[in-house]
């Protein structure tokens, strides 16, 4: 134990002798001869310990005690005196004195006085050292806590902030999952450039790099540190925005667009920065590849060769796609069975409505009507829309047109038709032509030559039937590619009218032609066309005779030309027909004339007009006669 | 009194031929080309057989043998039906014979003799 002492007392001997045993002891000593000089010494030497006479002129001991405790409350007094005087001890024990001893001290007193002293200054040094470390640990542990309490709120912004871009992402995107997973790489980091917080993209990409600099991932300057984005913004206080090089796997770089924002702490001084890494040709590719995946959606939606609409519960049109809208009008906004059937009310056993109600995709088969009142026949397959709870928000329909495919069908059960319906045909003509010879041999066999006349003008009409018939069945059966020629319209009218006239000659009915002489030139196959021509002109021939009410039959046969194509019209004032014969005219196999007829004429008339891009219809009056209007045009 | 043979096709050749060839033979006809005059013709005329076309427009022949065969008086009237196809004879079970079209005369008359002896 070894300490700075001063030493106090007016009397020099004592001075001198206490002196010389502190100094034995091993202590350093400063003597004062009276208060003002101790003080004065304390002042400049700061001895722990003080051990002074209490009896001296001018300031005494405890005024000294006193004014060293004010100045100093750590340092110890001990106090000296001649004579045992309690009031003067308890007084300077009231002063904090570190002790009380009497003269003459001797060595062992002053030893224990000034141990107890150095003890005293030890406990409260360790004191001052415990509580001053309770503190630094108080300061520490608060300052952890303080530090994780940020980077939790660092994450949660983080977190926060990757949700909202993939909300928002989201609602960009629509349905495009892909959207959900936006390459941002977030960071933020604190005023030493040291990573906090991480999402969980950058995490994947770079590695968990919390507590590392975050400029080390930049190539170049910014992977310096002195001009990272993030050292731009603490040194600017504000955002940045920068095109960076970022290192990737097996050396690679990539070009990323960085976006840093500082955040401010509650004294205005740039506490965090966030930091923003989108890679730019991740963006690009992404967009490209929503472009290109809508596009095609959208392609598949217009191209595919159905009718797609897309309806609400009410059946009203959300979408239409392209098809659609060409074969029905722009419907979207209106009322299915509005726009496919022009109905008031939907269909009788709508597949879309059955969707609504148990979920399950529909079908059936419907016919309806196209923007021009063609039927269009159709299959239609529904399926539901469901919404992200499930829900069924809409019914997505999808109308194949099998117009083309019934119209086979149609021309398969002809086929079958045709056998059974010619078979009998032709039969019934070859009995008939047996009667014929029958009549021709009877009456060569009686000698009766009037016999032999009719018979022979039976079997001549028959043999004209039979070849009629056999070549409306070859041309039924097969299908005969048009051999167009360029030539006078007029030219094809006249030849018509003159395959008519010795039929209607023979029969009284008066034929009556009217033919333009500026028809102009037209292409078409000569022998096709004037075949059917010539067969709706024997038609009404054959109707002028059904009809026995009338004295007087005229067929009107009229050709003009129109802008783009020739005009023929037939005429009759025959037996008319009745508006249901009216609607199946064309249709095959269908005839009025019972075993007579075949069923073909008017039909491969149609097809005939059809292959040639024309147009024919018909209108009657049962009783009053019928009108075939038949238009073709001058090119194909 | 000769065996009279009424004669019932849409076709009117084809009953002319049938006439000719019955008449040539000996035996009386009539003939009608279908609808109501059949009916009225069959009843006046009480042929003693009848050949039927049942291939006539709007399945008028089936329908012309069930009205008159469910009349007493004609229920046993022998009724030889000339048809164009195969098969269509089971529409009238009752038929002494079907005849294909075209037929051989010969056979036609060999049935209406076996059916009511000659003329």
């Amino acid at each position: 134990m070894c300490m700075d002492v001063l030493l106090v007392d007016d009397e020099a001997g004592i001075r001198k002798v206490v002196g010389i045993t502190l100094a034995d002891m091993g202590h350093k000593v400063h003597l004062a001869a009276n208060g003002d000089e101790a003080l004065e010494v304390f002042r400049r030497e700061r001895p722990p310990v003080v051990l002074t006479d209490i009896r001296m002129p001018g300031m005494d001991g405890l005024e000294l005690l006193r004014r060293i405790k004010e100045e100093s409350p750590d340092t110890e007094v001990i106090l000296v005196t001649g004579h045992g005087d309690m009031d003067v001890a308890v007084q300077g024990l009231k002063l904090d004195a570190c002790d009380f001893i009497s003269k003459p001290a001797g060595p062992e007193v002053l030893e224990i006085a000034l141990k107890r002293a150095a003890d005293k200054i030890a406990m409260r040094s360790r004191m001052r050292h415990y509580t001053e470390n309770l503190e630094e640990l108080v300061r520490q542990q608060s300052e952890k806590l303080v530090g994780l309490e940020r980077q939790s709120a660092a994450k949660e912004a983080v977190e926060g902030l990757t949700q909202a871009m993939g909300g928002l992402a989201g609602e960009v995107a629509g349905e495009f999952a892909m959207f959900n997973a936006l390459p941002c790489l977030v960071s933020i980091q604190d005023r030493d450039q040291r990573v906090i917080s991480v999402n969980r993209l950058y995490r994947e990409r770079l590695g968990d790099r919390v507590g590392q600099p975050g400029f080390a991932i930049y190539a170049g300057a910014a992977g310096e540190g002195l001009d990272s984005p993030v050292a731009r913004t603490l040194r600017t206080g504000q955002g940045q925005k920068s095109r960076e090089g970022l290192f990737g796997p097996e050396e690679s770089l990539t070009a990323v667009t960085v976006h840093t924002a500082p955040i401010h702490s509650a004294n205005g001084q740039v506490d965090l920065v966030l930091e923003i890494l989108v890679e730019a040709s991740e963006v690009q590719r992404l967009q490209d590849e929503l472009r290109t995946t809508r596009q095609r959606y959208q392609q598949l939606f217009d191209e595919a060769p159905c009718f797609i609409t897309v309806q609400d519960r009410h059946l009203r049109i959300q979408a239409a796609n392209r098809r659609f809208r060409q074969e029905f009008g722009p419907a979207t906004g209106g009322l299915c069975y509005q726009a496919y059937c022009g109905n008031d009310r939907p269909c009788f056993g709508c597949p879309t409505l059955k969707t609504f109600e148990d979920g399950q995709p529909h079908q059936s088969e419907l016919t309806v009507r196209g923007k021009d009142g063609q039927t269009v026949n159709v299959v239609v397959w529904t399926a539901p829309i469901r919404n992200a709870l499930g829900e069924i928000e809409g019914v997505m329909e999808m109308a194949t047109d099998i117009t083309e495919l019934a119209r086979m069908q149609d021309h398969l059960a002809s086929l079958g038709m045709l056998i059974a319906s010619l078979s009998h045909g032709i039969k019934g003509l070859l009995t008939a032509l047996d009667g014929g010879v029958y009549k021709v041999n009877a009456g060569f066999r009686t000698g009766n030559q009037e016999m032999v006349q009719s018979g022979w003008e039976k079997v001549t009409g028959l043999i004209g039937r039979i070849k009629g018939m056999v070549l409306d069945i070859l041309f039924y059966a097969k299908k005969r590619e048009l051999q167009l020629r360029s030539m006078d319209a007029r030219d094809l009218a006249s030849q018509v009218a003159e395959a008519v006239v010795p039929k209607a000659e023979q029969l009284g009915v008066v034929l009556n032609i009217e033919i333009d002489a500026n028809l102009g030139v037209f292409s078409v196959d000569e022998v096709v066309l004037s075949a059917a021509l010539v067969n709706i002109l024997e038609n009404a021939v054959d109707a002028c005779l059904e009809d026995k009410s009338k004295p007087e039959h005229t067929v009107s046969f009229r050709a003009r030309p129109d802008a783009s194509g020739v005009f023929f019209e037939i005429e009759d004032n025959g037996i008319g027909m009745q508006p249901d014969t009216l609607a199946r005219l064309f249709s095959v196999f269908f005839s009025t004339k019972g075993s007579r007829g075949t069923g073909l004429g008017l039909f491969i008339a149609k097809k005939a007009v059809d292959q040639h891009g024309g147009r024919i219809g018909a209108v009657s009056e049962p009783g009053q006669g019928s009108t075939f209007r038949i238009w073709v045009p001058r090119e194909q | 009194m000769a065996k009279k043979i009424m004669v019932v096709d849409d076709d009117p050749d084809i009953v002319e031929y049938l006439v000719s060839i019955f008449k040539e033979k000996g035996y009386e006809t009539c003939s009608a080309e279908g609808g109501e005059g059949a009916m009225e013709m069959l009843e006046r005329e009480r042929p003693d057989l009848l050949t039927l076309d049942l291939e006539m427009p709007e399945e008028w022949g089936p329908r012309f043998y069930r009205k008159f065969s469910q009349k007493p008086e004609f229920k046993d009237l022998p009724v030889i039906v000339i048809s164009g196809l195969a098969g269509i004879h089971l529409a009238i079970r009752k038929a002494v014979a079907t005849v294909s079209k075209p037929f051989e005369p010969a056979q036609v008359l060999e049935i209406v003799e076996k059916t009511i002896g000659k003329p």
